[in-house]
C-alpha cells in the first residue's frame, strides 16, 4: 500500500506552514498553487505580527490579554477556544520564525524590536522592515524548498484547483483528493490525498478592485462551497479606510498620513473639473472636520471609511465624479513630510505619479480582508472556566496559563476541518479567528498558527483517521475520473461558448465586463455601509449577472495557457460566493464589527451573536442559517474602545481595524 | 546537489582565478615595464647623461634601456613564460568571452559599456600582440610595410621605420600600422586597468560599493598614466627620424663595440641595417 | 537591435514625462505575442485610452476586455503573469521598451506621455516563453535550491528564540531578503543566457539573485552551517566566477538589493574557502 499523501491547495503563509509541519511529521505533501508559492498574496502584508513578548509581559501584558483584545476587536463573533489557543502560541511562533532567519528589526541590544499597533496599549507587534508578510513568507518558502529538495514536499506550481473529490453524502461525506488544471498545458487531472487542506486566501476580487492580489478570487472556496462545504460569516469584509485607487487595483496608504496632519476633502461643487491645487480654500469641503469638529480628520477608521464612502457613493461628490476623495498633505512642510512619511509618500508617487508633498493624494476605502471563509470546527481544549471571565485589565493575573491545549486540543483530527471530513481550511479562507473584524497584525499570526497547530491534526487524521481504514490509494479510479470529466466538460462548454461569433467587446457576455460589474455592485452594496433595500437590489443585480454569465463568451478558445478561461470560470464561482456574502449581510439585521447596517445600527447579541452559515443549494441559491457562537470563556462587552465617540483625541490609534 | 569535490569544480575555479591572476602577473606587470621603457624615448629627453638634446637624448636613453633588458640573464625564459601567460590568458579569455552576450543596446549603463569594451579590447589586444611580437620580435618582416626588421641594437630607428613604413618617410601602409599601434596599445591599457579593477571584485578585495568606487579611481588613475606613457612613446617614435636615430645608435654601438668587440659580429654588422639580408 | 525604442527610461526622464503627460490621450501598446513554445512570434498593436495614473497592467486589462488590434482584427486577450500589483511579488516582470521591469509599477505617463506614443511590451528573453508575455522562470527558483538558500533549523517544535543579531546585520540581511525573485537582474545580465534544457541549469551561470541569497544565509548564525556547501556550489561551473562585472544587475534591481556587493562578498568567501580547502583538505 502506498503511503497516504496530503494535498495542500495554496502556497501562502498558511499553506506553507502546513506543508512544512506535515512533511516534518513524515507525511508526504503535494502542494498546489496557481503561482510560484513565493509570489503568494501573503507578500503584501506590511505591518507585522502580534505576540506577547517579555517586555510587554513585564508591563502587564499577557497572552490572555492578546486573546481578550482579539475577541473584543472581533466584536465577539469568533468562537473563543481557537482564539485562546492561537494567542497562546503566538510567542512560540515568533521564536520559530526567528530561528528560520526572518530579519526581524532589532534593538541596539540585539533583541527583537516591537511596535505599537491598533487594538492594544502595549507594544506587541514584531516586524521586519515594511514588508513583514514578505519576510515571513520567504522564510517558510525556504523551509518548503528545503523539504522539496529532500523529496518530502512535491510542488505543483501553476496548477489551479478546480474541484474537490469527495465520496459519501451528508455526515459521511469525505474528501479524498482534488481535481486541478495545469494552467500552462491545460491538462486536467485528479490527485488522491488522504486529506486536503484549503489555504487559498481571500476573495477580494469579488469586490473588483481591492488590496488583494489578482489571484484572490475566492474561486477555490466557492468550488468547495458548491460541493457542500459551508461558508461562514461571508458578510464580514474588512475595508481599509485609506487605499490608493489605481486603474488596476487598490494599494494601501498608511494611516499615518492622517496622523501626521493630512486633511480629507472634496470640492464643494459636484463634478468640479479643476485641479485640486486650483480650488481655493472656501470651495473645499472638509467633510470630516465639519461633521466631527472634535476629532476632525482623526475620527476612528470605521467612521472615516463610512463618511468617505457616503460622500462618494451616496452623495456622488467624489473627486472627478469617481469614488475618491483628497487626502491632503500639501499644506505642510515638504521636508517635514519627507522626514516623517518618506517611505509611504514614495510608494504613492511610484504608483500614482504625483508627489503628495505638492499634490493632494486621492484615496478611497478599499476591501482588504475577509474575516469570513470556509466554516471549520475543532476540539475544545482543557480550559473550561466555571463562569465567563469579565473585563481583563492590564496587569491582572490571567485566569488560565499558556500550556498547549488550553484552547484547542493539539492533534485532534477535526481541528480546522470543514463539515466535509478530510477537508481542512487554513488561513484567510478559514473563518475561525477574527470574528466580525480583524485586529491589525493578527492575520499573519492566524495563518501560521493554522499551519503549525492544525497541521498536526491533518497528519494525525491521515495516519489514524479514515484514510487509515480506507486508504484513498485503494479507492476506485472512477471516483476521481468522474470529477475530472465534470471539469473537462465544464471547460469544453466554456471554450465552445462562441469564440469569434460575436463582438468581443460587447459587455453582455464578456467575462471581464461581468467581473467588473460584479465588483462595482458588491463594493457599493456590501462593504462599508449596508442597508436592507440596497442588499436586495444587489441580489437582483447578481441574478442579472448570473443570467448573463450563462451565455458567457470567451474571446480566447485556445487550449494552451488560456487565462481567459481560468478567469471566466472563476467569475462564475465568484458570482455564487457573492450571493452568500450579500445574503448573509441582508439577513444579519444588526451592526457588528465591519458589518454596518444603517437600518440596524446596533449590535444584537441575543439574535446575532451567531455564526452565519451559508449552504449551497443545487439550484444555485443559498440557504443561510445562524449558529450560536461558542463563547464560554469571556463575557461579551460593548466594543467602544474607551467610551463613546467623544473621548480623547488619541483614540484612532487604538482603533482595531489596522493595516497588515 | 552536485558533489563538492568533483574534478570539474577544482579546475573550474582554478582556471578562472589563474586567468585573472595571469592578467595581472606577469602580463600586467610586464605591460607597465614595457610601456615605461618605450616612453623613455620621450622622458629620456630629460636624461642629461646622454649627449645631444631633446629626442636625440630620448633615442639614446631608449637604446640604453633596450640593451639593458637584452643583457638580462635568462631573457628567453622570461619571454617564454610571458608568451605562455599571454597565450593562456588569451585562449581562456576568448572562451569566457564568447559565453556572454553583450547587451549595451538595451542597457546603456557606463558599467555595461565597460564590460563590453573589456571583451572587445581583449579581442583587439590578441591580434595586436600577435602582430607586434611576430613582426618586431620574431622578425616576420613580410608583415611589415617596407619590410623593416626590428633590431635591439637599433631599437628606435628600426621601430620608427616600421611605424613609418620606410626609412625615408611615412607611407600609406605605414600610417595604417601606426594607427593600428595606437589602437592596440589603447585597448591593452584599458583592458589592463579595467581588469585590475574587476579582479579586486573577483577576488573579493573590494566588497562595498564605496570600496569599489575608490579602487576604481586608483585603477582609472593608473590607466590614464599608462595611456599617457603609451601615447607619449608612440608619438615619440613617430617623430623620430629613423635615419638620424640610426646614426645615434651607430655611435652608441661603436662605443659598445670597443668594449665587447669580439661579440656580435654577424647579425647586423654585415647587412644593410634593418633590411633583409 | 531590431527595435528602436522611443523613450529612454532614466528616472529623470520618466519624471519629466509625467509632467508633460496629456490628458485624454490614447497610447499605442505594441505587444510581442507568441501562441506557445516553438511557435513563431508576432507583433500586435492596441490603441488604449489612457486614464490618469494608468499602468501597464491596466492597459493589458483594457485589452483583455477589448481584444481588437489597431487594424480592427479581433484577437485574444494578452497572456501575462501578474500577482500582487504592488511590486513585491515579482510576477509581472516583462520588457517594457526593451528593458526588464515590473509592469505594475510602470506608469503610462512616464513612458508614453503624448498622444499616440508607443509603449512596447515583450516577454523576458532569458526564460522560455510559455505564451505571449508569460515566461517560465522555474530555473530561477531552482537556483535557490542550488545554493541551499535556507536556514537548517532542527524543526518546527518550540526550541526557544533564534540567534541574536545586531541591527546592522539585520539591516544588511533585510536588504538582501527583499529580493522577490523577479529575474530583472538575470534578464539584464550579459553573462546569464537562456537555457531551455533543464539538464544544463546546474552548470550554467546561476546569476546575481542566487549569489546574493547565498550571502544572505551565510550571514546568519545558523544559516552559516551550510556555508561551505553553498560556496562549493558557487565554485562550480556556473558559479560566482562566471560573473563578468557588467553590474547591470544592481542597476535594474527594483528592490535595490546590493547585488554587486553580494557578488564581491561571495568572491571573497570563495577565495578564502579555496585556500582553506587546499591546505586543510576539507
Amino acid at each position: 500500500m502506498s503511503q497516504e499523501r496530503v494535498i495542500i491547495v495554496g502556497g501562502g503563509l498558511a499553506g506553507l506552514a502546513a506543508a512544512v509541519r506535515i512533511a516534518e511529521d513524515g507525511v508526504p505533501v503535494d502542494l498546489f498553487s496557481m503561482v510560484p508559492v513565493k509570489r503568494s498574496h501573503s507578500v503584501c502584508a506590511q505591518g507585522g505580527i502580534n505576540a506577547c513578548n517579555e517586555v510587554a509581559r513585564q508591563q502587564g501584558y499577557s497572552e490572555y490579554q492578546h486573546f481578550d483584545e482579539t475577541l473584543y476587536g472581533g466584536d465577539y463573533l469568533a468562537d473563543q477556544n481557537p482564539v485562546l489557543e492561537m494567542t497562546n502560541w503566538a510567542p512560540k511562533i515568533i521564536d520559530l520564525l526567528d530561528r528560520m532567519g526572518v530579519p526581524f528589526n532589532r534593538t541596539p541590544e540585539q533583541n527583537r524590536d516591537l511596535r505599537l499597533f491598533g487594538g492594544s496599549l502595549f507594544k506587541r507587534t514584531h516586524f521586519a522592515g515594511a514588508t513583514t508578510g514578505q519576510q515571513l513568507l520567504y522564510a517558510l518558502d525556504e523551509q518548503t524548498r528545503r523539504f522539496e529538495a529532500e523529496g518530502r514536499i512535491t510542488k505543483h506550481e501553476f496548477w489551479e484547483f478546480l474541484w474537490p473529490v469527495t465520496v459519501g453524502e451528508g455526515e459521511d461525506k469525505r474528501c479524498v483528493g482534488i481535481t486541478a488544471q495545469d494552467m500552462r498545458t491545460m491538462q486536467i487531472r485528479s490527485f488522491r490525498g488522504g486529506a486536503v487542506v484549503m489555504a487559498t486566501g481571500g476573495c477580494g476580487l469579488i469586490f473588483g478592485k481591492s488590496t488583494n492580489s489578482v489571484i484572490c478570487t475566492g474561486g477555490a472556496a466557492s468550488r468547495c462551497y458548491q460541493d457542500g462545504a459551508w461558508y461562514a460569516n461571508g458578510e464580514m469584509i474588512q475595508v481599509h479606510p485609506t487605499a490608493i485607487p489605481g486603474a488596476d487595483k487598490l494599494r494601501l496608504m498608511s494611516e499615518s498620513a492622517r496622523g501626521e496632519g493630512g486633511r480629507v476633502w472634496v470640492p464643494r461643487k459636484k463634478g468640479d473639473t479643476r485641479k485640486a491645487t486650483d480650488i481655493p480654500e472656501p470651495e473645499r469641503l472638509y467633510f470630516l472636520e465639519e461633521k466631527y469638529p472634535d476629532y476632525g480628520n482623526l475620527v476612528p477608521r470605521d467612521i472615516a471609511s463610512r463618511e468617505i464612502f457616503d460622500i462618494c457613493v451616496n452623495q456622488g461628490m467624489g473627486v472627478s465624479g469617481q469614488n475618491q476623495v483628497y487626502l491632503d498633505l500639501s499644506h505642510m512642510d515638504p521636508d517635514y513630510l519627507t522626514r516623517k512619511l518618506g517611505g509611504i509618500l514614495e510608494i504613492y508617487e511610484k504608483f500614482v505619479g504625483d508627489d503628495p508633498r505638492h499634490t493632494p493624494m486621492r484615496i478611497f476605502p478599499g476591501v482588504h480582508y475577509s474575516m469570513g471563509g470556509m466554516w471549520t470546527t475543532y476540539t475544545p481544549g482543557s480550559y473550561e472556566p466555571r463562569a465567563r471571565h469579565g473585563v481583563h485589565n492590564p496587569g491582572d493575573a490571567a485566569p488560565v496559563d499558556t500550556e498547549v491545549g488550553r484552547g484547542m486540543e493539539l492533534g485532534a483530527h477535526n481541528n480546522m476541518m470543514t463539515n466535509i471530513s478530510g477537508l481542512y481550511a487554513f488561513g484567510e479562507v478559514n473563518f475561525a479567528f477574527h470574528g466580525a473584524t480583524r485586529l491589525g497584525a493578527n492575520a499573519l499570526l492566524s495563518c501560521i498558527f493554522d499551519g503549525l497547530f492544525s497541521g498536526v491534526s491533518v497528519a494525525n487524521y491521515v495516519r489514524d483517521g479514515a484514510p487509515k481504514s480506507d486508504p484513498t490509494s485503494e479507492l476506485d479510479q472512477g471516483v476521481f475520473d468522474r470529477v475530472t470529466a465534470q471539469e473537462q466538460s465544464k471547460m469544453e462548454r466554456l471554450l465552445a461558448s462562441g469564440v469569434g461569433d460575436s463582438d468581443p467587446t460587447d459587455p453582455t457576455h464578456n467575462p471581464y465586463a461581468i467581473g467588473h460589474e460584479l465588483g462595482v455592485e458588491m463594493t457599493a452594496a456590501s462593504t462599508v455601509v449596508k442597508t436592507g433595500p440596497r442588499l436586495e437590489q444587489c441580489l437582483t443585480k447578481l441574478d442579472e449577472l448570473t443570467e448573463r454569465y450563462q451565455g458567457v463568451r470567451l474571446s480566447d478558445g485556445s487550449m494552451w495557457t488560456n487565462q481567459t478561461l481560468s478567469y471566466a470560470r472563476a467569475v462564475g464561482d465568484m458570482l455564487i460566493l457573492a450571493r452568500v456574502i450579500a445574503q448573509g449581510g441582508l439577513l444579519r439585521k444588526e451592526s457588528r464589527g465591519s458589518h454596518y447596517r444603517t437600518d440596524y445600527p446596533d449590535r444584537d447579541d441575543p439574535n446575532f451573536m451567531k455564526t452565519t452559515i451559508g449552504r449551497f443549494n443545487p439550484d444555485g441559491t443559498c440557504s443561510i442559517e445562524f449558529k450560536p457562537v461558542r463563547a464560554d470563556l469571556v463575557e461579551a462587552r460593548a466594543r467602544t474602545y474607551g467610551g463613546s465617540s467623544k473621548s480623547k483625541k488619541s483614540e484612532p490609534r487604538q482603533e482595531t481595524v489596522a493595516t497588515s | 546537489m552536485t558533489a563538492t569535490d568533483g574534478p570539474r569544480q577544482s579546475h573550474h575555479l582554478l582556471l578562472r582565478r589563474l586567468h585573472s591572476l595571469s592578467g595581472l602577473v606577469p602580463i600586467g606587470v610586464f605591460l607597465i615595464f614595457h610601456l615605461t621603457t618605450n616612453a623613455s624615448v620621450v622622458w629620456g629627453a630629460a636624461n642629461t647623461r646622454m649627449p645631444g638634446e631633446g629626442l636625440e637624448r630620448g633615442v639614446q636613453t631608449f637604446q640604453h634601456e633596450v640593451s639593458w633588458i637584452n643583457d638580462m640573464p635568462g631573457l628567453l625564459l622570461i619571454e617564454l613564460s610571458l608568451w605562455l601567460a599571454i597565450g593562456f590568458h588569451s585562449i581562456l579569455g576568448v572562451v569566457y568571452a564568447v559565453g556572454g552576450k553583450p547587451n549595451v543596446g538595451a542597457y546603456k549603463y557606463p558599467d555595461n559599456w565597460r564590460y563590453t569594451l573589456q571583451r572587445l579590447t581583449g579581442y583587439v589586444g590578441i591580434f595586436f600582440i600577435f602582430y607586434h611580437v611576430a613582426t618586431l620580435r620574431w622578425g616576420w618582416s613580410f608583415l611589415v610595410p617596407g619590410g623593416t626588421v626590428w633590431s635591439h641594437e637599433y631599437a628606435a630607428s628600426t621601430l620608427a621605420a616600421a611605424l613609418r613604413g620606410s626609412y625615408e618617410g611615412f607611407t600609406g601602409a605605414g600610417i595604417a600600422v601606426s594607427i593600428g599601434y595606437f589602437l592596440g596599445v589603447t585597448c591593452l591599457v584599458f583592458h589592463f586597468a579595467n581588469g585590475l579593477w574587476t579582479s579586486a571584485i573577483t577576488w573579493g578585495l573590494t566588497v562595498s560599493e564605496k570600496a569599489q568606487k575608490r579602487w576604481g579611481m586608483v585603477c582609472a588613475g593608473l590607466g590614464v598614466g599608462l595611456m599617457g606613457a603609451a601615447w607619449m612613446a608612440l608619438i615619440g617614435f613617430l617623430l623620430t627620424d629613423p635615419v638620424d636615430a640610426r646614426a645615434l645608435e651607430e655611435g652608441m654601438l661603436s662605443g659598445a663595440h670597443e668594449v665587447q668587440a669580439e661579440q656580435d659580429e654577424g647579425a647586423i654588422g654585415s647587412a644593410e641595417p634593418g633590411r633583409e639580408p | 537591435m531590431a527595435i528602436a525604442y522611443a523613450h529612454e527610461s532614466t528616472a529623470d526622464q520618466r519624471r519629466a514625462n509625467r509632467t508633460r503627460a496629456v490628458e485624454g490621450r490614447t497610447v499605442l501598446c505594441r505587444v510581442r505575442r507568441c501562441d506557445g513554445p516553438g511557435k513563431a512570434g508576432r507583433w500586435e498593436s492596441f490603441k488604449v485610452p489612457v486614464e490618469p495614473g494608468m499602468n501597464v497592467i491596466a492597459c493589458l486589462k483594457h485589452i483583455a476586455q477589448n481584444p481588437v488590434t489597431v487594424d480592427g482584427n479581433t484577437t485574444t486577450p494578452v497572456v501575462y503573469d501578474a500577482g500582487c500589483l504592488e511590486e513585491v511579488c515579482g510576477a509581472c516582470t516583462m520588457l517594457i521598451n526593451g528593458m526588464a521591469r515590473q509592469s505594475c509599477s510602470c506608469l503610462i505617463d512616464e513612458y508614453a506621455p503624448l498622444e499616440g506614443d508607443t509603449i512596447t511590451l515583450e516577454p523576458m528573453t532569458k526564460f522560455p516563453v510559455i505564451r505571449d508575455l508569460w515566461v517560465d522562470r522555474a530555473r530561477l527558483f531552482q537556483s535557490l535550491t542550488r545554493v541551499k538558500a535556507w536556514v537548517p533549523i532542527d524543526g518546527t517544535y518550540a526550541l526557544g528564540a533564534g540567534p541574536k543579531e545586531s541591527p546592522e546585520v539585520q539591516q544588511d540581511r533585510y536588504d538582501m531578503s527583499e529580493c522577490m525573485s523577479c529575474g530583472c537582474c538575470l534578464e539584464a545580465c550579459p553573462q546569464f543566457t537562456i537555457e531551455p534544457d533543464e539538464a544544463s541549469w546546474d552548470t550554467s551561470f546561476i546569476g546575481a539573485h542566487a549569489i546574493s541569497q547565498a550571502r544572505l544565509f551565510n550571514g546568519h548564525a545558523t544559516g552559516k552551517e551550510l556555508k561551505n556547501d553553498r560556496l562549493d556550489e558557487l565554485m562550480n561551473p556556473g558559479g560566482v566566477s562566471e560573473c563578468g562585472n557588467a553590474q547591470n544587475c544592481v542597476k535594474v534591481c527594483p528592490k535595490g538589493v546590493p547585488l554587486t556587493e553580494s557578488i564581491a562578498t561571495i568572491g571573497r568567501q570563495v577565495t578564502i574557502r579555496s585556500f582553506t580547502r587546499f591546505f586543510s583538505g576539507k
